[in-house]
């Protein structure tokens, strides 16, 4: 989330897209229905008519997996009904009554040119730089014309004199392309025409006839989200699942970002793109970088190609201009706080000691799909899994289990015996017949043990541990060093394939000889080396923890894992002491007066608590809105309500107000063209992988060309005519992805026994279904009974001319031994994704139905 | 303390049931044992009170109305539990002190200890909302319904299912608060194209400590437009002259009518304290002379003369 | 600053040294109450701690009598839930302790498996372990992995100190500390194969 929870509060118009926030966010229901309280208008588009349809104004159905005709057709809506009538005006006169020209022009790279080999074909669906043998996009005719460079200034009164420190590996500095721009927006190739020359395509006629939508709901969608586009209005729009589990996903998440900026409703208070991420500490896990190309805090890992050596990495990774030119600082950290002592400047701290991710291009993948494609293969012979269950959870479930029976072995952390633990038991498996050794090791529950979980407004709290674990189940912090230590010892004793990795890892997180989660955080928050030991013992801890990240060095002589989450941790005076942490703050004071809380727990980075707060003024630095003010510079400095997320003050001195609106990015200014995607510039409708017309209007690629794993031969593609009901899958409130914690709880199994499938009374009607009948609902992959809602909740909707149907699964039960058991329905949806994520396709599928 | 009230504002109800099951949690009610629960074929679950469930959230699908064009459905969220009768006819009817209404609130609080499983509170209630749990140990049906928790009150907290309910839907205060919010929240509705929205539990006849903001109308949301005691309570002011002022001997008889308006046909039977007679209601005839009784042994009548029999087999 | 009621100040260190009142290895054991205690939160501890669910970050109060966790439900200090928790939310205790029907006594979870486990090849059941066994054999066949699946240089000549033959998956439901360990863990053996919660 670039906002936070509390912040729905202070929004004018609510946008659910691919979200049912009040049944599976429960708590964005008391953010949101204040804000609704107040006056907002309160949109949600989805498939079915969910509990949060029921509190919204506009109910908007869209078939599953058109999200991006939808967006497009918002874009075109908002330049047909509010830019191009006011540009003139306001290129004149500052007219901006109607649209926020000046957060446009000033804060976006709308107004950039491209270059001129830029291109996008609707009749092939390509944007200029296809290589049809490898399936793949060069980027290079995305980026910008450049009007002039500059390079970085290294010498002792530099900005960048830090480079030159002694400690500091070395490498080539980046340098500054200021691109070329036009601020008229008149130039063929400003990002602004060509934006508006793809999405001329996308009229409500279209976009209607794609998604299956009344043009009626759609314009009154469209116009009640575009008069956010006024300076001092905000909207938010609030996604999860339902926009990200597609093989186009990562551009659905694009096409939210981009909307957002037409309408100047990133970094306002009741603005911002909020992705409701679905995982208690799935924000600490991204944050982490636990995904096979990333490293901790939004870096990269190293790779075969451009990242495979230190100097590789620092040249390929670091910014020409705005806070990422000092990702030198931060890979260097991780370096030390990983190797200890071992990483020196001659060793480039260690660097080689990371396994290297293949990167060539047509190199075998190694994410979540792919990784069951190799246990089939037997290249992956062993297998870990901490809390999580790909039995129930990844797709093709069917075919997990089979892979997974070519495992050597298996351990399962979890505190009941998953899905994933008992594939072997599996109705449809054979126990005899599969060889695969598995350990189950029983984990501590949440307040069995402390620790630090962030949620999705990136607030960094504490898990205070309130009882011992039960029986003999242990915390998985206390179960990764025994396994670690256990191995360190093998190959101490006995050598191995390249101990080096491994015996040079710094491993001294203890407290009085025992693993204890506490210097892990002095790790995450970063240290000074020379006056921290990690492995210490109460009486007497030794601790120079960083106030903040701006205390990095790239010289060696400061560890941080995880840079973004510095300050969270750093009273060296009790650095023991939880409670006595940023993090651990509870005052609820809250002198913003819009919900910021500002002294409760810390949000990374910095404690800022709304990302890209800057652009919440005006090129002055008034704020669109005085009533909702993060900041103001007053003539002579800033008044910051939030921490800034801009450059308020360089060498102590202040510094007014200028357009660098976005310093993470090295443009300084948000992107509505992207060359960082590698399926596009420009989100364009695909079609899902199953899908069930066969035309689209927009393009002659029909789905996605970059689609991820849409060869593997598993995935068993159906067609329309042996399938023609688009299934989607999704959650209900009272349970939770497999169930393996909600289906033990008996009162949660009691309030919702059983899985089931929605249906339309016209699609139970054909099939002769009634209401809590017992359904099949089958594809290639799978076939999975459950019973059937008949609901009007659901309707059939006219795609491309043609009436289709759609149904929708929840997904909770399976075989493990809980409370309440059922089918997985996971055993029908299709193991592609997005080329970009990885993520699978979930949320649009094809399947039959009939009474079982 | 002045008179309390819960507040339930259907239309910020998002019909999650953290209140259904926050109210199990604190009360330690037990769910079913593994694969026991059944699914009701919607989603409400379990499809009613029953001897472990004190609250349940309601599901009713009803017309959209004119404002909301775009919508298919009212999807109309309820709450069922018990709405603290002021006058409350299920404690005016416990024969064993078990159901007694709370004086300083007005909620109507349960004493299991002193429940003997006549179950006639069941009957009397306009709501339809008493169960019963089956205790294995004492070998008799205890009542169970929602107490107001009481015991957080007097602990200065707010009832479970308030302090769980995120969207703010349940409150908790003075009744005149509670009210007046409603009452608000009713116009807003009114304002924003929810015609029928009304308030449910200010009826001038019949005053409840539930209070009710019905997006939809009563009937939607399953409440009742104008509640009343059943004739049967009523049959007590009838019999308060035959009875004298011992209200807690008149249900002798009371238990009687009560099995007949349950549909089983058993003799009527008034006990009057002034003569010490038993009498058949229905013709007046004096049964059995003489024959004093205390709290004590008709307690012991009724235990032998349950609905549904000794120990109140019928376990719901 | 000033500190809210639920301070650590009050839940601070050392009050888990508490002895726990009860039986860990009867599952029907049911728990003692007081016969004295008038109130379900008297002589109770409070902890605060965060929600297992969605990523809200919503506040949980533990009340913990004589070790055993007696009550949960949602912090009222907290900004972002005031108190409030959604179903699953407010049954987090269960995961621990649930009523059981028949008894209607307090008893540990019977669903809950809180022993180590090993299934060998071919069987069809689950056998018993002991941590140290399990410890041992896992260490063992990691090493036995890593050592016949390790490539230091790849053909091009380029140090790789890689492992495709192990994968690692999750890290979502840990704390930050544990996706630390186990992602430090991971890469120092060379898996590159690691996945966690974020992707699906």
């Amino acid at each position: 989330m670039t906002s936070h929870w509390c912040d729905f509060q202070n929004t004018d118009v609510i946008l659910n897209c691919g979200s049912n926030s009040v049944e599976n966010h429960p708590v964005s229901a008391l953010w949101l229905e204040k804000a609704h309280e107040q006056g907002a208008k309160w949109i949600v588009v989805d498939p079915r008519y969910t509990r949060t349809a029921e509190q919204a104004d506009i109910w908007c159905p869209i078939r599953s997996g058109t999200d991006i005709a939808f967006y497009g057709g918002m874009y075109n809506y908002i330049i047909e009904h509010l830019i191009e009538p006011n540009l003139a005006k306001y290129q004149e006169t500052g007219d901006m009554s109607e649209y926020n020209f000046e957060y446009l022009l000033n804060y976006t790279n709308a107004s950039y040119l491209l270059d001129p080999e830029y291109e996008f074909d609707p009749a092939t669906g390509l944007f200029s730089g296809w290589d049809k043998e490898t399936k793949t996009y060069s980027n290079h005719s995305w980026h910008y014309q450049t009007e002039s460079e500059e390079n970085w200034d290294t010498t002792p009164t530099g900005d960048y004199a830090w480079v030159s420190g002694e400690g500091v590996p070395e490498f080539t500095t980046p340098t500054l392309q200021h691109p070329k721009r036009d601020m008229t927006l008149q130039d063929p190739m400003c990002v602004y025409q060509q934006f508006k020359k793809h999405y001329s395509r996308y009229t409500i006629d279209t976009v209607c006839s794609i998604c299956g939508m009344d043009p009626e709901t759609l314009e009154l969608v469209y116009s009640t989200y575009a008069s956010t586009a006024k300076p001092g209005k905000a909207g938010t729009v609030l996604y999860a699942l339902g926009q990200t589990q597609h093989t186009y996903g990562a551009q659905n998440t694009r096409a939210m970002c981009i909307m957002q900026l037409l309408l100047g409703n990133i970094g306002v208070p009741g603005g911002g793109v909020n992705a409701l991420r679905g995982e208690p500490n799935v924000q600490g896990a991204t944050d982490m970088g636990m995904m096979v190309n990333e490293h901790p805090a939004y870096l990269k890992w190293s790779n075969t190609t451009d990242r495979s050596s230190l100097r590789k990495w620092l040249e390929s990774q670091t910014y020409s201009d705005g806070y990422y030119t000092n990702k030198p600082k931060f890979i260097v950290s991780s370096l030390k706080e990983w190797f200890g002592d071992a990483a020196t400047k001659e060793n480039d701290y260690g660097y080689d000691w990371w396994p290297k991710v293949p990167s060539k291009t047509g190199d075998i993948d190694y994410t979540h799909i792919s990784t069951f494609e190799l246990m089939q293969q037997g290249v992956i012979k062993g297998y870990f899994n901490w809390g999580m269950n790909p039995c129930h959870s990844a797709p093709n479930a069917g075919n997990v289990r089979r892979s997974m029976a070519n495992l050597d072995w298996l351990v399962v952390a979890d505190q009941v015996i998953t899905e994933s633990a008992s594939f072997w038991k599996a109705p449809d498996m054979n126990p005899e017949e599969i060889d695969t050794t598995v350990y189950y090791l029983p984990c501590a529950l949440i307040y069995e043990k402390p620790g630090i979980i962030l949620n999705s407004g990136r607030w960094i709290q504490y898990r205070q541990q309130a009882v011992e674990p039960w029986d003999q189940a242990k915390p998985d912090y206390e179960m990764c060093d025994l396994i670690w230590t256990a191995i360190v010892d093998l190959y101490k004793k006995e050598g191995g394939a390249n101990p080096d990795p491994i015996l040079n890892t710094k491993w001294d997180y203890y407290v009085d000889g025992k693993i204890d989660p506490r210097p892990v955080a002095w790790a995450l928050n970063g240290y000074r080396v020379a006056g921290t030991e990690c492995n210490t013992n109460s009486a007497n801890p030794k601790t120079d923890l960083l106030k903040g990240y701006s205390e990095l060095g790239a010289d060696g002589s400061t560890a941080c894992a995880m840079w973004i989450y510095s300050g969270m941790w750093n009273n060296n005076d009790a650095p023991l002491d939880a409670a006595e942490q940023p993090l651990c703050r509870r005052d609820t004071n809250d002198a913003s007066g819009i919900g910021l809380n500002s002294n409760w727990a810390f949000s990374w980075p910095s404690n800022r608590r709304i990302l890209y707060n800057r652009n919440s003024c005006d090129m002055q630095g008034k704020p669109w809105n005085a009533d909702k003010k993060l900041m103001e510079w007053n003539g002579e400095k800033w008044d910051l309500v939030d921490q800034a997320d801009f450059v308020a003050a360089k060498n102590g001195k202040p510094v007014p107000p200028n357009n660098k609106t976005f310093f993470m990015l090295w443009e300084q200014n948000a992107r509505l063209e992207s060359y960082g995607m590698v399926d596009g510039p420009l989100p364009e409708h695909f079609e899902p992988f199953e899908s069930p017309t066969d035309t689209n209007p927009l393009n002659g690629a029909f789905q996605n060309p970059c689609a991820f794993g849409t060869n593997y031969e598993s995935t068993k593609q159906g067609s329309a005519v042996d399938y023609p009901i688009i299934g989607t899958t999704y959650s209900v409130t009272e349970h939770w992805q497999t169930g393996g914690q909600t289906r033990l709880c008996p009162a949660l199994v009691e309030a919702m026994p059983a899985q089931f499938v929605e249906m339309s009374e016209e699609l139970a009607a054909e099939k002769g279904i009634e209401n809590g009948d017992e359904v099949r609902v089958f594809n290639n992959r799978g076939s999975v009974v459950v019973p059937a809602v008949v609901t009007k909740r659901l309707h059939p909707m006219t795609i491309n001319g043609e009436v289709k149907h759609q149904v929708g699964l929840t997904h909770h039960f399976g075989w493990a031994d809980l409370f309440g058991t059922g089918d997985v329905v996971n055993d029908l949806t299709p193991n592609v994704g997005d080329p970009n994520s990885f993520t699978p396709e979930y949320k649009a599928f094809l399947v039959n139905i009939e009474k079982a | 303390m002045a008179e309390k009230a819960i507040l339930f504002d259907s239309s910020k109800c998002t019909a999650c049931k953290g209140c259904q099951v926050a109210c199990k949690c604190w009360n330690d009610l037990p769910s079913p044992a593994a694969g026991e629960a059944k699914w009701s074929g919607t989603h409400q679950n379990p499809i009613d009170l029953n001897g472990n469930t004190r609250l349940i959230i309601t599901f009713n699908e009803t017309e959209a109305p004119a404002a909301y064009s775009t919508k298919p459905i009212g999807w109309a969220f309820g709450r069922r539990s018990c709405q603290h009768c002021d006058d409350a006819p299920c404690a005016t009817v416990c024969p064993g002190g078990a159901i007694t209404k709370d004086e300083e609130t007005g909620f109507v609080t349960v004493d299991d200890a002193k429940c003997i499983g006549c179950q006639y509170c069941k009957s009397a209630c306009p709501f339809d909302v008493p169960r019963y749990y089956n205790d294995g140990t004492l070998g008799k049906s205890i009542i169970n319904k929602c107490t107001g928790c009481i015991d957080r009150i007097e602990a200065g907290m707010a009832p479970a299912c308030v302090s769980t309910c995120q969207p703010d839907a349940l409150k908790f205060g003075d009744r005149d608060e509670m009210l007046k919010i409603a009452y608000e929240k009713v116009e807003w509705l009114h304002d924003h194209g929810y015609p029928d929205a009304c308030v449910a539990g200010d009826d001038e006849n019949y005053k409840t400590h539930v209070i009710h903001v019905l997006k939809y109308g009563y009937e939607a949301h399953g409440q009742l437009e104008n509640p009343s005691v059943p004739a049967t309570v009523a049959m007590t002011q009838v019999m308060k002259p035959i009875t004298a002022a011992a209200s807690g001997l008149t249900v002798v008889g009371l238990g009687a009518m009560f099995a007949l308006a349950a549909g089983y046909s058993r003799r009527r039977l008034v006990y009057n304290p002034d003569t010490q007679d038993t009498l058949d209601y229905d013709t007046s005839e004096v049964v059995q002379h003489g024959d004093p009784q205390d709290s004590e042994s008709v307690v012991e009548h009724i235990t032998e003369n349950l609905p549904f029999g000794k120990g109140g087999a019928k376990h719901e | 600053m000033e500190m809210t009621r639920r301070g650590f100040l009050k839940a601070g260190g050392g009050a888990l040294a508490t002895a726990m009142a009860f039986e860990l290895t009867s599952k029907s054991q049911a728990f003692a109450l007081d016969s004295d205690q008038s109130f379900k939160l008297d002589r109770t501890d409070e902890y605060t701690n965060i929600c297992c669910y969605c990523a809200g970050g919503c506040g949980s109060l533990l009340s913990v009598r004589d070790g055993e966790l007696v009550n949960l439900e949602g912090d009222p200090d907290h900004p972002i839930n005031k108190g409030g928790l959604c179903p699953k939310g407010a049954t987090m205790a269960q995961l621990r302790n649930v009523v059981d029907p028949e008894t209607r006594e307090v008893v540990k979870n019977p669903k809950r498996t809180t022993k180590p486990l090993v299934r060998r090849p071919g069987a069809t059941e689950w056998e018993d372990i002991s941590w140290d066994d399990a410890i041992k054999e896992i260490a063992r066949k990691v090493k036995d992995t890593r050592d016949a699946n390790f490539e230091e240089v790849d053909a091009d000549g380029l140090t790789v100190n890689r492992t495709t033959a192990i994968a690692s998956l999750g890290g979502s439901q840990e704390n930050s500390e544990e996706e630390y360990l186990i992602l430090k863990m991971m890469r120092s053996l060379g898996v590159i194969a690691i996945d966690n919660q974020a992707r699906v």
